[in-house]
């Protein structure tokens, strides 16, 4: 059972050891070749862009949730919301990218912070078109928001997730704000007939 | 060890998997390894809720008084119903005495013993084995981690959730929950 | 690689509108061989994959629409990958396939191992007289196929078409225009070694096999 600090011995072990690999650069191209389709069927429109991308991580973030859970042998809620920061940011980023973002910028409530991401293996091989838009309407790594978005629904909390930077936009780093919006009761069964 | 029934709810309360496992009439297959449970033949009568629908060809032989009242049990939707009712008021119960780390794990009549598994995520498991089986724990984990999110999860054409149980009733994960539960009888 | 849309080639950095990190995180900065060993969790893919069919889904009307929009996703990546995977061979070997023979084996051998972590299973030449344009790629356990359970009703369905289109950028990308298609091949039956067995068919355009046979000569 995982104990209630990351550890990260214990990821790397993890990712080591229970995670079948890929090439990374196969993830890398798939994923840019679903956004440079998504470009095109929106017409570069690229705020429904983040929007698709956006659900689409809400999606991936509904099943990830199970194999997260299965593969890091988690059984209990995190106490807090830091307590889940760091699962995300040293548990749940380490065994699916194999990065460590790095948590930062808490709001003294303890109900927003930020990931920093030193490196983001999907802005590997990109750089966004030269249109006079793209730099400022785009999020290209937007489907992660909805990953967490997703992810963190399944386990009762509903949250925002939105990048606030990227290296691809020229910003110096790439950040990603997270803030708890509150928790989620149980779904109760209907009532009965 | 028998194995009768097996359900999955989803975090909507909803049921989206059923299978029952027919009680096997051969006493040569299951009699060794339920030794312990006592009653031998006598066993597969007493079939608890979900096996119901099957109930049919057993009665011919049947002997106990029970069957009648099984006969007339409703439609396995209903049998869902009911043991997630059961088991949610079971499960809250527990952690409003023990504490939120407390877990309903299973509970045992006199027919048959029903076991208990919750994922963080709100996946419900629930088996219904005969009163011998020890603890189902570690299986029904293994099921969720080996079997629902290796096929049902990870696969592309199964839906995200699964309103009536679309996408769970896929060959590979049945093939392979079968197979499984076969492996341990 | 993965400039967004069509037409847009990369022009020196002083010619355009982009603005870049002044911490040099940029495409230019890095090493292009950075990624070339790297991996990620074959969940991701799985997920990013699924998600791929999905959307593809709900915008097609049958079964041969669905493959063919995964071939079309396929397709650009196969096209960066030949130059990828060429940059990265020995200046010696550095040059594109020039036969067909040639290519079939840099899609069997280096574009497999560099995607999958091993060769494709088998490579075929078209034994019918009547279709000598007909190569064919075996893979007995296509990787994205892992997780895919496809239902009766769609039992024609072959999600592989994604790697079908992959296969067809690199055809395409070193002047071998062909179709490719992905087909399972694999029986049902009890005790069958690879159920999930699929087949490439690999059918290059008329004018390849008449060059070909020029070249042959001379």
């Amino acid at each position: 059972m995982a104990s209630s600090k990351a550890s990260r011995l214990g990821e790397e072990y993890v990712w080591r050891t229970r995670m079948d690999k890929v090439n990374a650069e196969l993830v890398v191209l798939t994923y840019g070749a679903m956004v440079a389709q998504l470009c095109k069927d929106f017409d570069s429109d690229y705020v429904k862009v983040n929007q698709q991308l956006d659900k689409m991580g809400y999606n991936i973030g509904l099943r990830l949730i199970e194999d997260y859970l299965a593969k890091s042998n988690t059984f209990k809620r995190c106490s807090n919301f830091r307590e889940t920061a760091e699962m995300i940011a040293k548990v749940g980023f380490k065994i699916f990218l194999n990065i460590t973002p790095t948590i930062t910028n808490w709001t003294s409530d303890g109900k927003q912070f930020s990931l920093v991401f030193d490196e983001n293996p999907f802005a590997d091989f990109v750089e966004l078109p030269d249109d006079g838009r793209a730099q400022d309407e785009l999020w290209y790594s937007n489907i992660l928001c909805g990953v967490l978005r997703g992810a963190l629904e399944m386990v009762q909390m509903q949250v925002e997730a939105k990048f606030v930077s990227d290296v691809l936009r020229g910003n110096d780093t790439t950040e990603m704000r997270i803030s708890l919006i509150r928790y989620i009761d149980d779904e109760l069964p209907p009532e009965d007939d | 060890m028998t194995v009768y029934s097996f359900y999955i709810f989803d975090r909507h309360t909803e049921c989206i998997y059923t299978k029952t496992w027919l009680p096997q009439t051969s006493s040569t297959s299951d009699g060794p390894s339920s030794g312990g449970g006592g009653g031998g033949g006598q066993q597969q009568q007493h079939g608890p809720p979900g096996t119901s629908t099957s109930t049919s060809t057993t009665t011919g032989s049947g002997s106990g008084s029970g069957n009648t009242t099984m006969q007339l049990r409703a439609s396995s939707a209903d049998d869902a119903k009911l043991i997630f009712g059961t088991v949610f008021s079971l499960r809250n119960m527990v952690r409003k005495l023990g504490g939120d780390d407390d877990a309903f794990v299973a509970f045992r009549t006199a027919h048959y013993k029903l076991h208990y598994y919750e994922t963080a995520s709100s996946l419900r498991l629930v088996m219904l084995t005969d009163t011998g089986t020890p603890s189902m724990r570690n299986v029904l984990h293994q099921v969720y981690i080996n079997l629902w999110v290796e096929y049902v999860v990870k696969n592309p054409l199964s839906p995200v959730e699964h309103k009536r149980g679309v996408g769970v009733k896929n060959e590979l994960f049945e093939m392979a929950l079968d197979q499984f539960i076969r492996g341990l009888m | 690689m993965a400039h967004l849309g069509p037409g847009k080639t990369a022009s020196s950095k002083e010619q355009t509108g982009l603005r870049y990190p002044s911490n040099g995180k940029t495409i230019y900065h890095r090493p292009l061989n950075r990624t070339k060993t790297a991996e990620l969790s074959q969940s991701s893919f799985a997920y990013l994959f699924s998600e791929m069919v999905t959307y593809a889904q709900r915008r097609v009307t049958g079964i041969q629409e669905l493959e063919k929009r995964l071939n079309v996703q396929g397709h650009p990546i196969g096209l960066k990958l030949l130059d990828l995977l060429l940059m990265r061979e020995p200046p010696r070997t550095q040059t594109r396939p020039l036969t067909i023979i040639a290519l079939l084996h840099f899609i069997k051998i280096n574009l497999w191992t560099h995607l999958f972590g091993r060769q494709a299973d088998r490579l075929e030449k078209s034994s019918n007289p009547d279709t000598p344009d007909e190569y064919m790629i075996v893979d007995n356990e296509p990787v994205v196929n892992a997780y895919i359970s496809v239902p009766r009703e769609m039992s024609q369905l072959n999600c592989a078409a994604f790697v079908a289109g992959i296969i067809e950028g690199v055809c395409d990308g070193a002047m071998f225009p062909a179709r490719v298609t992905a087909h399972s091949v694999g029986g049902k039956e009890e005790g069958e070694m690879w159920p999930g067995k699929t087949v490439f068919l690999v059918k290059f355009q008329p004018e390849i096999l008449e060059r070909e046979a020029l070249l042959g000569k001379s």
